[in-house]
C-alpha cells in the first residue's frame, strides 16, 4: 500500500530516472532481438536446421513475453508497471 | 474490455481481470496460429518454396522495430511522458502499415498465387491470417492514439494502452515463429 | 409496434437482412470493377453472410458500448430492465445481467433443439421402411446434416446457459467478469444459427455435420453458410469460455478455495478450458474449406495444377482437415457432457441427504477428462488411412478416458448408497442420466479399440453410442437442472405430475431407441444413408427407433407445456424447496437484480448433507436482517 501511495505522487527526478531505465531496457531487448534474428537468418541460409531455428524462435518469443508483454504482471497483485 | 470504474480499487480489480482475460484470448489464438503452423509442416514437410529472402528479413525487422516503439509508448504513458507516448504510437502504426505493404504489396505479388497447390494455400493462409491481425492491431493503435490525444490516459490508468501494446507484441510473437517456418526452415524446391 | 421496433432482436434481424443484401451488392460491384462476371453465387453469398452477421451484432446493440469507448466516452453499467418498457423486453434485447443471458441461452438452446428434433421426426419417418418414400437423397442428406449440427449448437447453448446462470451465483460473484463480452457471446449465436438454418434453403449440404472434404469442397451452396454459421457459434464458445474462466479464477467469495467450489463450477472450468483452446481448430478447419471453395486454395485438394507442379509444390491432403477437426470435435463432446455430469454430482447429495463421496476425486476427474480428451482425437480416423503408427497410442489414450469417468460413477453409486432418497422429477432425471450414460459409456470402448472399430465405424452402432452419451451426459442432466432450478428462476413451482410423466415417457423410449440403433448397426445399417436392404432384417428395429423418437419428442412437448404454464400460473415456490446448502437457495426467488444483498463467506465443505452442525456458508452480518 505504501509503495502505491509513493507511485501516485512521485518526485520528478525519481520518475525521470525510472523512465530512462524503462526506455533503456526496451532498447537492450531490441538489440538482443536483432542479434537473434541475424543468427536465425544465418542459420536458415546455411542449412535446414529446423530444431535450431525453433529454439532461437523460443528465445525471441521469451524475450518479448517477459520484457515487452510483462507476462509476470499476471501473477502480481500490483496494478502498474514495475 | 476496460471500464471506467469509480474508485482506484475497483479499477485495479477490473484491471487484473482484464489482463487475465486478454491473456486467455492469446492462449486461444495460439491454438489458431498453432493449427496453421502445424498445417505448414503437415503439408510442406521438410520443403519450402523459393521466396524473396531480402523481403522476408526486411518485414521481420520492421515488425520487431515496431514492437520496440510500442513498448516505448507504453513505458512513456506509464511514466507521464505524453509526447513520447503519442509519437511512438504513430511510429508503431506507420511501421505496421509498412509491414502490411510488404506482405500484401510485395510478397503476395510474387510468383506464387493462392491456388498454387499446398505452397500457395499455406503461404497465403499463414500470412493472410497474420496480416488480418496486424491490420486490427493498427486500427487499435490509431484508436488509442486518438483517445490519448484527447488526454484519456494517465500513468495510473492506461489499460487501453496496455491492452493495445500487448496485443501488438503478441502479433509480433506469432511472426517470430511464422517467419522461419515460411522463409528459413526446410530445403528450397526449385 | 413501437415496442416491437425497440427490441434488439428485431433491429438485429432487420440489420442482418439489410447487411446481407449490402454485402452481396458490394461484392458484385467489386467483381464488376475487377472485370469478372457480376454473379458468382459462392463468393457473393459468403461475403453477404459475413457482412450480415456483423450487421446483426451492430443492429442488436452488442457493440454500442465499445463504439463509445472507441470515441472515448464513458459507459456506466446499466442494471435492471430498460426504462419505460415492459420487463420482458430485456430478454429480447442486449442485457448485461448474467441471469438474463443465462435464460436467453437456455431458451434459444431449447428452440434450436425443437428445430433439430423436428428434422429427426421427418427423416426417421422416411427410414421406417426401406426404399425411398417421400424424401429424395439430397433432402435427406441435408436433414441429417442439419439435425446433427443444430443439435450441437443447441447443446452448446444449453451448456453456456447453465454456466452463465449458475456459476456466478454459486461462487458468490455479483456478475460475470466481462458482462458486455458476455452479451456479445450470446448474441453472436443468433445470426450464426440463422446462417445454418438458411443453408438448408439455398441448396442444403450433404456432408453430415462433420463437413469432411473433399465432399464439402464440392457440395451444394448451403455448405459455406453452414460452415460460417458454425464458425460464429464457435466464436461464442471462445468468448464465453474467457468469461467463465476469469470469473471462476478471480471472483470467488472469501473462503471459497478451489477445493470448496461446487462440482458444477469445477466442471464448468474444465469445459471452458476445452472451449477456449480447441474451438479455434474447428474454426480453422472450416475456414480452410471456405477459402478452398471461394479462392481455390488447395489445403485439401490432392490434385495439382500445371503451375503448381512447375513450382514443385506438394499437394493438399484431406486428412489435414480430419486432424484439425477432431482435435476440437472429440474434446467437444466433453464440453457437452462435463457440465451435465457436474449437475449429477451437484444434485445427488441433495436428494440423498448425504455428502458427495470423494469430492476431491470428482473435482479432479473433470480436469483429467478435459486434459486426456486432447490426446484421443485420431480414434475417429482409424479407417481414414492415417499413419498406422497413430492407431495404437490413440486407442490406449481413448480407453484411458474411462478411468476418470469411472471415478465419477463410483462416486455417484457411493453417494446414493444408504442415502435417504426422495424422488421428485429432478432426481428422476439424474438417475435416468446415470443409467443412460452408463449405456453410452459401455458402448464406447468397442469404438475406441482399433480391431472392433474397423467393423463398427460408420454404422448405426456409433449413432446409438453417441446418442446415449449425449442424452446421458447432457439432455437428462439438462432437464434435471431445468426442473431443479425452475423455482429459483421463476419463483414458481412446476407441475410435479407432468414432470414425472415427462420422465416416464422419455426414459423407456430412449432406452428402446438407443438399443435398437446399436442393434441395427451391428446388423449392417450404415449411418447417414437414406435407404437400406430389407434383407438385413432390420425393419422392426427401424420402426422401433422411429416410434421411440416420436415418444421422446412428445415428452419434451409435455415438458414445455408444463414449464410455460407453471411460469405463468404455477403455485408460488417456497424459498428453498430442496433444502439445498448452496448459496443461491438462501436468497429470495426469483433471484434479485443484484443477487446477494449481503456478501457471504464460505466456512465449510459444500456437500456435507446430513452431517450435524456442518455449515457451508455464512452471510455477513448486517443491520437489515432478512
Amino acid at each position: 500500500m505504501e509503495l502505491e501511495k509513493k507511485r501516485t505522487t512521485p518526485s520528478t527526478p525519481a520518475l525521470a530516472q525510472k523512465r530512462a531505465a524503462a526506455y533503456r531496457l526496451g532498447t537492450i531487448v531490441l538489440i538482443a532481438l536483432a542479434v537473434l534474428t541475424a543468427i536465425e537468418f544465418a542459420v536458415g541460409r546455411s542449412g535446414t536446421a529446423i530444431v535450431a531455428l525453433l529454439i532461437i524462435g523460443l528465445f525471441k518469443a521469451g524475450l518479448i513475453l517477459q520484457y515487452y508483454m510483462h507476462i509476470s504482471l499476471l501473477w502480481s497483485d500490483e496494478g502498474g508497471h514495475g | 474490455m476496460s471500464t471506467i470504474a469509480s474508485t482506484m480499487a475497483d479499477y485495479r480489480h477490473q484491471l487484473r481481470n482484464n489482463r487475465l482475460g486478454l491473456w486467455l484470448f492469446f492462449i486461444s489464438e495460439a491454438f489458431l496460429f498453432g493449427g496453421l503452423f502445424v498445417s505448414r509442416f503437415y503439408l510442406w514437410g521438410n520443403t519450402r518454396p523459393e521466396l524473396d529472402q531480402t523481403l522476408g528479413l526486411t518485414i521481420t525487422s520492421i515488425l520487431l522495430l515496431s514492437s520496440f516503439f510500442m513498448n516505448r509508448a507504453e513505458m512513456a504513458i506509464a511514466h507521464d511522458d505524453r509526447r513520447t507516448f503519442l509519437n511512438s504510437l504513430l511510429i508503431t502504426a506507420a511501421l505496421g502499415i509498412l509491414f502490411l505493404i510488404g506482405v500484401v504489396g510485395f510478397e503476395w505479388r510474387g510468383h506464387i498465387r493462392p491456388w498454387d497447390g499446398a505452397f500457395g494455400a499455406v503461404l497465403f493462409g499463414m500470412t493472410g491470417m497474420h496480416a488480418l491481425h496486424v491490420l486490427s492491431g493498427v486500427i487499435f493503435i490509431l484508436i488509442v492514439w486518438n483517445n490519448g490525444r484527447k488526454g484519456h490516459y494517465s500513468s495510473e490508468r492506461h489499460w487501453g494502452v496496455e491492452a493495445c501494446a500487448i496485443y501488438w507484441h503478441y502479433v509480433d510473437v506469432i511472426w517470430v515463429f511464422f517467419y522461419p517456418a515460411l522463409y528459413l526452415m526446410g530445403t528450397v524446391v526449385r | 409496434m413501437r415496442i416491437l421496433l425497440s427490441l434488439g432482436l428485431v433491429r438485429g434481424l432487420i440489420a442482418q437482412a439489410a447487411g446481407t443484401a449490402f454485402g452481396m451488392a458490394l461484392t458484385m460491384a467489386i467483381r464488376v470493377l475487377l472485370g469478372l462476371p457480376a454473379w458468382n453465387a459462392e463468393p457473393v453469398m459468403v461475403a453477404g453472410a459475413l457482412v450480415g452477421v456483423i450487421s446483426f451484432l451492430v443492429g442488436v446493440g452488442a457493440f454500442t458500448d465499445w463504439f463509445k469507448w472507441v470515441k472515448g466516452e464513458e459507459t456506466p453499467m446499466r442494471h435492471g430492465p430498460p426504462e419505460g418498457r415492459p420487463a420482458w423486453t430485456r430478454y429480447l434485447s442486449v442485457d448485461y445481467s448474467h441471469k438474463v443471458i443465462g435464460v436467453q441461452y437456455v431458451v434459444t438452446g431449447i428452440a434450436l433443439m425443437l428445430v433439430a428434433g423436428l428434422l429427426a421426426w421427418i427423416f426417421r419417418t422416411e427410414l421406417t421402411q426401406p426404399g425411398l418414400q417421400f424424401l429424395d437423397a439430397p433432402t435427406f442428406n441435408t436433414m441429417i446434416s442439419a439435425h446433427g449440427i443444430v443439435m450441437i449448437a443447441a447443446i452448446l447453448l444449453g451448456v453456456s446457459g447453465m454456466m452463465n446462470y449458475l456459476v456466478p451465483l454459486m461462487i458468490g460473484a455479483s456478475d460475470m467478469a466481462f458482462p458486455r463480452l458476455n452479451a456479445l457471446g450470446y448474441w453472436v449465436n443468433v445470426p450464426g444459427a440463422i446462417l445454418v438454418v438458411a443453408a438448408m434453403f439455398v441448396g442444403g449440404w450433404n456432408t453430415g455435420w462433420t463437413g469432411y472434404p473433399p465432399l464439402s469442397v464440392q457440395s451444394p451452396l448451403g455448405t459455406p453458410l453452414f460452415l460460417l454459421g458454425v464458425y460464429f457459434v464457435g466464436l461464442s464458445s471462445i468468448l464465453g469460455a474467457i468469461n467463465i474462466i476469469v470469473t471462476i479464477l478471480r471472483m470467488r467469495t472469501p473462503g471459497m478455495t478451489l477445493f470448496r467450489m461446487p462440482i458444477f463450477v469445477w466442471a464448468s472450468l474444465a469445459a471452458s478450458i476445452i472451449q477456449l483452446t480447441g474451438t479455434q481448430l474447428i474454426g480453422l478447419s472450416f475456414l480452410m474449406v471456405v477459402v478452398e471453395r471461394v479462392l481455390g486454395m488447395g489445403f485439401f485438394n490432392p490434385n495439382l495444377s500445371p503451375e503448381a507442379i512447375a513450382l514443385g509444390s506438394p499437394p493438399g491432403n484431406v486428412l489435414l482437415f480430419q486432424h484439425l477437426f477432431w482435435f476440437y470435435s472429440h474434446p467437444a463432446v466433453y464440453i457437452f457432457v462435463l457440465p451435465g455430469l457436474g449437475i449429477i454430482s451437484e444434485l445427488l447429495p441433495v436428494f440423498a441427504r448425504k455428502p458427495l463421496f470423494g469430492y476431491r476425486w470428482v473435482a479432479l476427474s473433470s480436469m483429467a477428462i478435459a486434459l486426456v480428451g486432447f490426446l484421443v482425437w485420431a480414434h475417429h480416423m482409424f479407417t481414414a488411412g492415417m499413419d498406422p503408427g497413430l492407431r495404437v497410442p490413440m486407442m490406449y489414450s481413448t480407453l484411458l478416458v474411462a478411468v476418470p469417468t469411472g471415478v465419477k460413477f463410483f462416486s455417484w453409486v457411493a453417494t446414493v448408497w444408504q442415502g435417504k432418497l426422495s424422488f421428485p422429477t429432478p432426481m428422476l432425471f439424474v438417475l435416468g442420466a446415470i443409467s443412460v450414460f452408463l449405456l453410452g459409456g459401455l458402448s464406447g470402448p468397442p469404438n475406441g479399440t482399433v480391431t472392433t472399430d474397423l467393423f463398427l465405424h460408420d454404422t448405426y452402432w456409433i449413432v446409438g453410442h453417441f446418442h446415449a452419451t449425449m442424452f446421458g451426459g447432457f439432455v437428462f442432466p439438462f432437464f434435471a437442472a431445468i426442473y431443479y432450478w425452475f423455482p429459483k428462476v421463476t419463483g414458481r413451482k412446476y407441475n410435479e405430475t407432468l414432470g414425472k410423466l415427462h420422465f416416464w415417457l422419455m426414459t423407456p423410449a430412449f432406452w428402446v431407441q438407443t438399443l435398437a440403433q446399436m442393434d441395427v448397426g451391428l446388423k449392417g445399417m450404415r449411418r447417414r444413408i437414406v435407404d437400406y436392404d430389407p434383407a438385413l432384417g432390420i425393419e422392426t428395429g427401424h420402426l422401433l427407433i422411429t416410434i421411440a423418437g416420436f415418444v421422446i419428442g412428445l415428452s419434451i412437448l409435455v415438458m414445455l407445456y408444463n414449464l410455460v404454464r407453471s411460469a405463468r400460473t404455477g403455485e408460488v415456490a417456497e424459498a428453498n424447496p430442496w433444502r439445498s446448502r448452496s448459496p443461491e437457495w438462501q436468497i429470495p426467488s426469483p433471484v434479485p437484480e443484484h443477487s446477494y444483498a449481503r456478501p457471504f463467506v464460505v466456512v465449510g465443505d459444500p456437500y456435507d448433507y446430513g452431517l450435524p452442525g456442518s455449515t457451508y456458508i455464512q452471510f455477513a452480518p448486517s443491520g437489515a436482517s432478512e
